[in-house]
This record gives C-alpha cells, sequence and structure tokens, in this order.
C-alpha cells in the first residue's frame, strides 16, 4: 500500500484559539436553530434581509464585485431586500476559479486566512480563501446539528473523520469549539484503524458512503451516537443500516468547499430528498431550477448569486420533521458512479476525486473500461502533468483494492455541462 | 394623483424601446410635455445652453430616454398635473438631468434599480408625491439607490482598499527584508 498519495497536510496544532470563537459558534447554532423554527415567512425574510446590509460592505470591499457591479451599472446599496438579487449578476464556479484573488475582501487578519482547494469534480479546481471561522464553522453547524437529531454528546465527545480515500492522511487535535472535544481523522485503509477506534470511541463520525460501509462491517468499534455524510448519493440501504440495524442517526448534509454547508436532509424516512436549508446562514434562491446561493455569513470571501452546478429547486414549506423554511428538492448533484474491484467490491468513484484536485486541469472523464483497465481522458492538460497524474492515480487505485490498475490518459474533447460527469464505468452492472 | 413606480414600470416593460430617439425628437416630446401644462418650453438656444452647462457626454442619450418614459408610460399625464408655475422649466430640467449624470441609455432601458432612480429623479425634479411612500420614505429610497453618490463613494473605498493592500504588502516586504538580513548573523 502506497500511503504516500496525499500531499503533506498543514494541521493547525493552536487549538486553544478557538475558544475566543466560542460565543460565534453558539450563536451560529441558535440562528440555525430560530431560522428552522420560524413559522412566519415575512419574520422569516426580515431575519435574512436584516444581513444584507453586511453583505453590501463584504462586497465593497471584493475587488472583484466592484469593478463586475459597476460595470452592470449596479452598486452594492441597490441591494436592500431579497427579491433585488436576481437583479445581480451570478458567479459561477469557472469565474471564481479565474477570479479567486479578487473576489474576497482585504482579511482583517490575513494570517489567519488559509486557501483551501475545492475538490476538483470540474477538473478545474477552485481555490478558495478562507477566514478562520469559515474554517471553524462546521463545528457550530454541528452544534445545530446535534441539537437537530436529539443527539447528547458525552463530555469531552471525540468527533472522527473516518477518511476512506485513498491518501492515508491521519492526525489528532483538540476540538475546544465542539464541548472541549478532541479531532481524530482516521484512515479505514491504515492496518490498525480498528484497534484505533475502540481507543477512541468516537461520539460523532463523518465519512462517506465507503467509509460508512467500511464502519459497519466492523461492528466490534463502538457505534457513534450521530453519523454525518456530505455524500450527494447516500444510498437508502446504507441509511437504514445505520439508522434501523445500527439505531444511530444519520445526517446527510449538502456543502460545497466554496460555500460552505447550505442544507441537510430531512430525517424522517418520508423525507429522503428532501434537503432543508441552513437559513440564515445561507440564502437559496427559489423557484428556479438551478442552486443559486448567498451567503449571508460574514466571510472574507463574499458569496453573491453563486451557482455551485448543482440543480434542484427551493421552496418554501412546513415540513412533518418539524422544520420551517425554504427546502430544496428535485436536487442532483454529482452523477453517482461505482467502479468494481477485481474482488468484485463496488467503490464510489467519487473517493477518487480528491486525487485530480491537485493538478491543473480543464476538464477530465475516467472510465472503467474492464476490471483492472481505466481510461482518463483530459482536455487541455499540461503534458508535464499527465505522467505525474496517472502515477498518482495509479496508487490511489492500488489503495482502494485494485492489485495492478492500468491508466490509459489521452487528449479529448470532453462537452461542457452543467455539473461535469467524470466518472463513467463501461462494466455491465453487477448481476 | 401620486405617482406609482411600479405601474410606470410595468408599462415601460411592455413598452421596450426598440432603437434610440433622434435627439430633435426628443426634444420635442419633453417640451409637448411642458406644453400640456400651459408652460413655455426651454427654447432650442436654452437647450444648447442647458446641454453645455451639464457637460456630460450620455446628455442626449438621456433626453431620449426621458422622452420615451415619457411617451410610453402614464408618467407624461402625471407630470402635466405637477409642471406648477412655481419652478420654470430649465431649473426643473437642469435638476434632472445634473442628477442622472452617470446613467446610461442602457442602464435605464435594461437596469432594473437605474430605471427605477431614472423615473424618481424626474419625480423628485416635479416635486411629485410618489405612491404608497411618505416623503421621507422617497427620500430615503433615492438616497439608497443615488448611482452618482455610490459611485463617488465605491472609488472612495476602492482606493483606501489598494492603499491598505500596499500598505500590508510593504509590511510584509520589511518583515521579509529584515528576516533576511537577520539570517546572515544566525547563519
Amino acid at each position: 500500500m502506497t500511503l504516500g498519495v496525499a500531499p503533506r497536510a498543514r494541521i493547525r496544532r493552536d487549538t486553544w484559539t478557538q475558544r475566543a470563537h466560542l460565543p460565534w459558534a453558539l450563536e451560529v447554532a441558535a440562528g440555525l436553530g430560530r431560522g428552522a423554527a420560524t413559522v412566519d415567512e415575512a419574520v422569516a425574510r426580515a431575519e435574512l434581509e436584516a444581513r444584507l446590509g453586511g453583505l453590501r460592505d463584504a462586497l465593497q470591499g471584493s475587488p472583484y464585485y466592484l469593478r463586475t457591479l459597476r460595470e452592470a451599472g449596479l452598486h452594492p446599496g441597490d441591494l436592500q431586500r431579497l427579491e433585488d438579487l436576481r437583479h445581480f449578476p451570478a458567479l459561477d464556479r469557472a469565474t471564481l476559479a479565474r477570479h479567486w484573488e479578487d473576489v474576497p475582501t482585504l482579511p482583517t487578519a490575513s494570517d489567519e486566512c488559509v486557501v483551501v482547494k475545492s475538490s476538483g469534480t470540474t477538473g478545474d479546481p477552485v481555490n478558495v480563501l478562507r477566514d478562520r471561522r469559515d474554517c471553524l464553522l462546521m463545528w457550530a453547524v454541528l452544534r445545530f446539528f446535534t441539537e437537530r437529531t436529539g443527539t447528547v454528546p458525552p463530555p469531552r465527545p471525540r468527533v472522527v473523520l473516518l477518511d476512506a480515500l485513498p491518501g492515508g492522511l491521519e492526525y489528532s487535535v483538540r476540538l475546544p469549539l465542539f464541548h472541549d472535544g478532541a479531532l481524530h481523522r482516521v484512515s479505514v485503509l491504515r492496518d490498525d484503524a480498528v484497534a484505533r477506534l475502540q481507543r477512541v470511541r468516537a461520539a460523532v463520525v463523518f465519512s462517506d458512503p465507503e467509509g460508512l460501509r467500511w464502519l459497519l462491517a466492523h461492528p466490534e468499534v463502538p457505534a457513534p451516537r450521530l453519523v454525518l455524510t456530505s455524500a450527494q448519493h447516500l444510498p437508502r440501504a446504507l441509511r437504514d443500516a445505520w439508522v434501523h440495524g445500527r439505531g444511530v442517526q444519520v445526517l446527510n448534509y449538502y456543502a460545497s468547499t466554496e460555500t460552505g454547508p447550505l442544507a441537510w436532509e430531512c430525517l424522517e424516512d418520508a423525507g429522503q430528498g428532501r434537503f432543508h436549508v441552513l437559513t440564515p446562514d445561507v440564502w437559496l434562491e427559489p423557484d428556479g431550477d438551478e442552486v443559486v446561493v448567498t451567503r449571508l455569513r460574514p466571510s472574507v470571501l463574499p458569496l453573491l448569486r453563486y451557482r455551485p452546478g448543482d440543480t434542484g429547486t427551493v421552496q418554501r414549506d412546513a415540513c412533518a420533521c418539524g422544520f420551517h423554511g425554504w427546502t430544496l428538492t428535485g436536487f442532483s448533484g454529482r452523477g453517482a458512479c461505482a467502479f468494481h474491484t477485481p474482488a468484485g467490491r463496488a467503490v464510489d468513484a467519487w473517493s477518487l476525486a480528491w486525487v485530480f484536485k491537485h493538478h491543473p486541469l480543464r476538464a477530465f472523464r475516467l472510465t472503467q473500461v474492464d476490471l483492472e483497465r481505466f481510461t482518463l481522458e483530459l482536455a487541455g492538460a499540461p503534458p508535464e502533468v499527465v505522467g505525474p497524474l496517472c502515477e498518482r492515480l495509479g496508487a490511489a487505485l492500488r489503495n482502494l483494492g485494485w492489485p495492478s490498475p492500468r491508466v490509459e490518459a489521452r487528449e479529448a474533447e470532453l462537452p461542457p455541462s452543467a455539473k461535469p460527469l467524470p466518472f463513467h464505468s463501461r462494466l455491465p452492472p453487477p448481476g | 394623483m401620486a405617482v406609482s413606480i411600479a405601474k410606470l414600470r410595468e408599462q415601460l416593460a411592455a413598452s421596450p424601446i426598440v432603437s434610440p430617439y433622434p435627439h430633435d425628437l426628443a426634444v420635442a416630446i419633453v417640451c409637448d410635455t411642458f406644453r400640456m401644462a400651459s408652460q413655455k418650453p426651454p427654447s432650442q438656444s436654452e437647450w444648447a445652453k442647458l446641454e453645455q452647462r451639464v457637460k456630460n457626454p450620455l446628455f442626449r442619450e438621456q433626453v431620449g430616454m426621458l422622452a420615451h418614459v415619457l411617451v410610453s408610460s402614464e408618467l407624461r399625464k402625471k407630470s402635466v398635473l405637477y409642471l406648477t408655475a412655481d419652478r420654470t422649466p430649465l431649473a426643473r430640467l437642469q435638476q434632472f438631468f445634473e442628477e442622472v449624470q452617470p446613467l446610461t441609455a442602457e442602464m435605464v432601458r435594461s437596469n432594473a434599480f437605474r430605471q427605477e432612480e431614472f423615473l424618481r429623479k424626474w419625480v423628485a425634479a416635479l416635486g411629485a408625491d410618489i405612491e404608497g411612500e411618505t416623503a421621507q420614505e422617497s427620500k430615503s429610497r433615492l438616497n439608497a439607490l443615488d448611482y452618482r453618490q455610490a459611485v463617488a463613494d465605491l472609488r472612495k473605498v476602492e482606493e483606501a482598499r489598494k492603499q491598505e493592500a500596499e500598505r500590508r504588502l510593504k509590511m510584509l516586504q520589511e518583515a521579509q527584508q529584515k528576516e533576511a538580513e537577520a539570517r546572515g548573523w544566525r547563519e
């Protein structure tokens, strides 16, 4: 096994500095709680519109938005109501990728900011500038999710990021923002993964479907109290196996690197496919057939009408689960694709997406043509990138269970689409 | 009697401008509006002086758009009701064209906010009321929409941002320089 596939990660160790942000995290969680319980639409809209002032200020500090708005004869002051948003230009992923340095405002504390890459699902990863609170947001949202699911974390809860990706990255840090807990990233590829999980006794586990399947297959690992996943295609059987088989709540949320968490899938069995929007932190424009996000939470990266490339329709409703607010339905993000190992195991092809973000590519498509053979089609890739990419991809496939994968790269014209489908299998469906 | 901005915008959306009005025709439409209110419109030489005074390359296209919004909506009829003798037509026109100074015809045609601003500024030059709003609300809305002020403010903000970015870059370079100099002693 080649566990050096992952590039070195820089892990922030000064976790005690999180404490200063605890009041903010509590307020975020409380705000989301209020947002999900506000029955009166006018009151909910007023709460959202009260946040437009902060967005207007942020737009004034963004060279990209100043230029774009001026070109369109607009100015931030025009944005007074949610209805006004439709008159503003949208920002798509490719444009953000091109202008990533110009979209952010000047951070108040530059040394607290980091640049992260989005998952590279377009073959053209986006650099995303994040401030400290952007980096910490998920822990504030986790507080809301635990409240929503009725999960009571034990004292000093351990949170595990269960990693089924082929990189094998692991680390442990303290997590003061989540009830003075700790965070462990555990790779299922390591030989001691089970022993480590038995020691850690995680209260909360984040993973993708691959990791959740692995964990189900290891009942000797103590069950967590809550499982979270941001898989856009969470198989129903897998969810049921956790919820009804193991008695553990599964919270499937919709997030992107650029925007942070946006919505969560209804917890009711009958509510599958209905994603409740995390207002008032974000606003997803209703009544269209494409996801258009305006981030209302302050950030170094103002996002006005951002189009992540996903489709779905947002409408206000009162859900049987007790949620009041805006719900995304008909959501189709990434196209699901499973590759099959020679041993017959199905692997979520998206677990390889991570490999691509480390290479400058315009577009790609990886196709499984037979059990050990893959075709990698690349559009406009610099020649010096192709060799290292194939090498890294081969190592990742070996880690995932292919003993001797062959990756054949070739230049190709790939048709543009709203959301690319970069993984494809030509194997006949099993059974 | 008050002017409904929403209604005007609906009417304008129903009669989009196909091609720009010739300047003479646009001037004639504006002049006729004053005549309909029994007021003597500015003479040809006064129009020429007005153009010189506002010193705006967009002046002629703005006159064209004023003519368009007057004939394509009920604004002309409403304007006649408010054109009282307490101000001269020239004074009203001068106020209006100074206030709409940066608005292009394209903005007024296709940009919801700039169209509203254009209409409201004409209504303000008339001294008319806006339906469903107090005078203070109308004033606040006009201030929020004021593109001329916004452009000036944004220029200041941009300049301040550039200066701050340069200051930080200088600080960073100085810190790197100091570090490089200190390294020689440590090694």
